[in-house]
């Protein structure tokens, strides 16, 4: 804008040609003053944002030199990116001496069963919620809505102990218990954000369909079977991924609940490896790397899912 | 049901006689009616109810009784009744101080860099649309990674002796590199920077949503009208975010003041506590067993700040929703 002025002032038309074209002269020139300005504005921006996508995916690719380097070596001044004698020896580590392999089939047993359960239990009770009537519904609803934000922090020790104390029992206390994958599990699988999630996308459901598998004979477990389930199934895939994300990543809970190494999942394997005091870089970086990669693919394929399933949990109105 | 709504004469046909039930039969029907209801439901409910009873409802009540006793967690420790003691320790404890302050310092400085950077990325991404889908998905990258392991990256990036920002430093600047998480400061930022880097595409994409909520025309007319830049930003593009931004403040505040896998991993609440968080401290007094009460009664301490925040945020979203339609 002030460039269109500036230009205006500074140029007076010249005396033969007539109005028009000055108006003309006048008005390219100030087209080509704000054409220049847009675009070091659009370098300028396409600039920043690349700055910053080099930071976020930055310091995954410092991991790569580590991974593939002697520990010693990291600490020569000056450093060698690129290593003289690339070694695989951190994952031979890795694989021989640590118990990764354990941990990455606890996690995905953890994971998978984590959102498998999760999706059960919640489409049944979002569709509870959506289309049966009962007495209590709303009050329920309500008290179960009211635990969304609960923190696992906050309900670590009650947790740990109830766990604890069906642990005692017997016979169900041979499945769970502290360091048994169900002890893991059920107390990741009871948010009630996919019920609230489930119960909102069931009611957008067409009445119509309901009343014509009614019609039909159908009861309410095969009209949630045959007709329910096949269309919610963009809803299940979304919360499943956020689900999933959120289990393999969580910490807290498995670092209290699998105390042993035969149930440690990754998140907490990979913390152990960095020592208290002292810390094999070579071997961190490398079981870090080794985890990251195969995520990181996944996402590439399915990256409009998970933006999709990482907004469903803060905006899902 | 057909009968009722099928056009017609409103009387009932001759034929037609209502069933009569005496009132015991009335109220039996009744209540068959509702325990084939309840019945109904409970068989679709049960599987979640059970779950989540057992492992959050009951947990939640069982807190609370808790939060009046101190140990218990262990064999060799039995639980004993101390009635309000805890509660009134939380208040003197130096430690729980320390990190409620470090905490809430850490709640406002991260929120406040990295709401900034979002909405400016997000109205960067927003202005130029080309190529705005690749930009999302690397600045989304840092959140594929479990808290823990963006930490571990991070311990290599601000490592004294490799990390390249020391190197970096060492070679421009010359003299010795930082010790990012050894010195008191700088420990506390190193964690904020970590979780800045690590929820900015989040925000991103949630900032960007909102923007392209806004009406082009409304911004096109403003143009007409003559409004520069930083006014349409102000009269238009603020007014339309700000019920998205306090409920975004919110949620951030409830997750960001839960703050513990990088400082678990990254400082262990040092050097000298310059990193101890609420729930580094709740997870370090219960399973280092020692002072368990204390740590009883601050966990729902952390609880009822939570359930405010929530209520607040449900509040503020109510607001958005009634004005909306």
């Amino acid at each position: 804008m002030t460039t269109d002025s500036a230009t205006l002032t500074e140029a007076p038309p010249p005396e033969e040609t007539t109005e028009a074209d000055a108006m003309a002269a006048r008005l390219a020139e100030a087209g080509r003053a704000k054409r220049l300005n847009d675009r070091t504005r659009k370098i300028l921006a396409y600039a920043i944002l690349t700055l910053f996508v080099v930071i976020a995916i930055g310091p995954a690719f410092y991991l790569i030199s580590p991974a593939f380097r002697d520990s010693v070596s990291l600490f020569t001044y000056p450093p060698e990116w690129i290593p003289s004698e690339p070694t695989l020896h951190n994952y031979r580590f890795l694989f021989s001496s640590t118990s990764y392999v354990r941990w990455a089939i606890n996690t995905l047993i953890f994971a998978g069963c984590t959102t498998i359960l999760t999706l059960i239990t919640n489409s049944m009770a979002g569709y509870a919620f959506a289309r049966l009537r009962f007495p209590g519904r709303n009050v329920l609803f309500f008290v179960i809505l009211a635990t969304l934000m609960v923190p696992v922090a906050a309900v670590l020790a009650p947790t740990y102990l109830t766990v604890n104390f069906i642990g005692d029992l017997p016979v169900i206390g041979d499945w769970i218990d502290i360091d048994t994958y169900l002890g893991l599990i059920l107390p990741s699988a009871v948010s009630p954000l996919g019920v609230f999630m489930m119960r909102q996308f069931i009611e957008t459901l067409p009445d119509g369909l309901y009343e014509a598998a009614r019609l039909d004979g159908a009861g309410e477990w095969r009209i949630f079977t045959k007709i329910v389930l096949p269309l919610i199934k963009p809803a299940l895939v979304v919360l499943g991924i956020f689900v999933f994300m959120l289990t393999w990543a969580s910490y807290l809970w498995p670092l209290v609940a699998a105390t042993g190494n035969d149930y440690r999942v990754l998140t907490v394997g990979i913390a152990s490896l960095k020592g208290q005091f002292v810390t094999d870089w070579g071997v961190l970086a490398a079981a870090s790397l080794l985890t990251i990669v195969p995520v990181t693919i996944i996402f590439l394929f399915f990256q409009k899912w998970f933006v999709q399933a990482s907004m469903a949990g803060a905006l899902k109105q | 049901m057909t009968a009722v709504d099928a056009p017609g004469p409103a009387v009932a046909p001759d034929d037609w006689a209502a069933p009569s039930l005496s009132d015991a039969e009335y109220r039996w029907c009744a209540r068959r009616y509702r325990f084939r209801t309840v019945r109904r439901a409970a068989g679709f409910l049960s599987p979640y109810l059970i779950t989540w009873g057992v492992f959050l409802a009951i947990p939640v009540v069982w807190g609370i009784f808790l939060s009046f006793n101190q140990g218990g967690l262990i064999k060799g420790d039995p639980r004993v009744f101390v009635g309000f003691e805890n509660w009134t320790r939380t208040v003197s404890d130096s430690e729980l101080r320390t990190a409620v302050k470090n905490t809430s310092i850490y709640v406002v400085i991260a929120i406040a860099v990295v709401f900034t950077l979002a909405i400016f990325l997000a109205s960067l991404l927003n202005h130029y649309k080309k190529g705005s889908n690749f930009y999302k998905v690397a600045l989304y990258f840092p959140l594929l990674a479990p808290p823990i392991l963006g930490a571990i990256m991070w311990f290599f990036m601000v490592n004294f002796d490799f990390g390249i920002l020391n190197l970096l430093k060492r070679s421009v600047f010359g003299g010795d590199g930082v010790a990012f998480l050894g010195d008191n400061p700088h420990a506390l930022l190193t964690i904020v920077a970590v979780e800045v880097w690590r929820g900015l595409g989040f925000w991103v994409l949630f900032y960007l949503a909102g923007l392209q909520s806004v009406p082009e025309e409304l911004q096109a007319a403003a143009r007409i009208d003559g409004a520069g830049k930083w006014r349409r930003f102000r009269r238009i593009t603020v007014p339309t975010l700000r019920p998205l931004l306090l409920f975004a403040l919110v949620i951030a505040v409830i997750f960001n003041f839960q703050l513990f896998d990088s400082v678990q991993v990254l400082t262990d609440g040092g050097p000298r506590l310059g990193t101890a968080t609420v729930v580094w401290f709740i997870h370090k007094r219960l399973f280092k067993f020692q002072d368990t009460g204390l740590a009883y009664a601050s966990s729902i301490g952390l609880l009822i700040v939570v359930l405010v925040l929530t209520g607040l945020s449900f509040w503020l979203l109510g607001k958005r929703r009634q004005r909306e339609t």
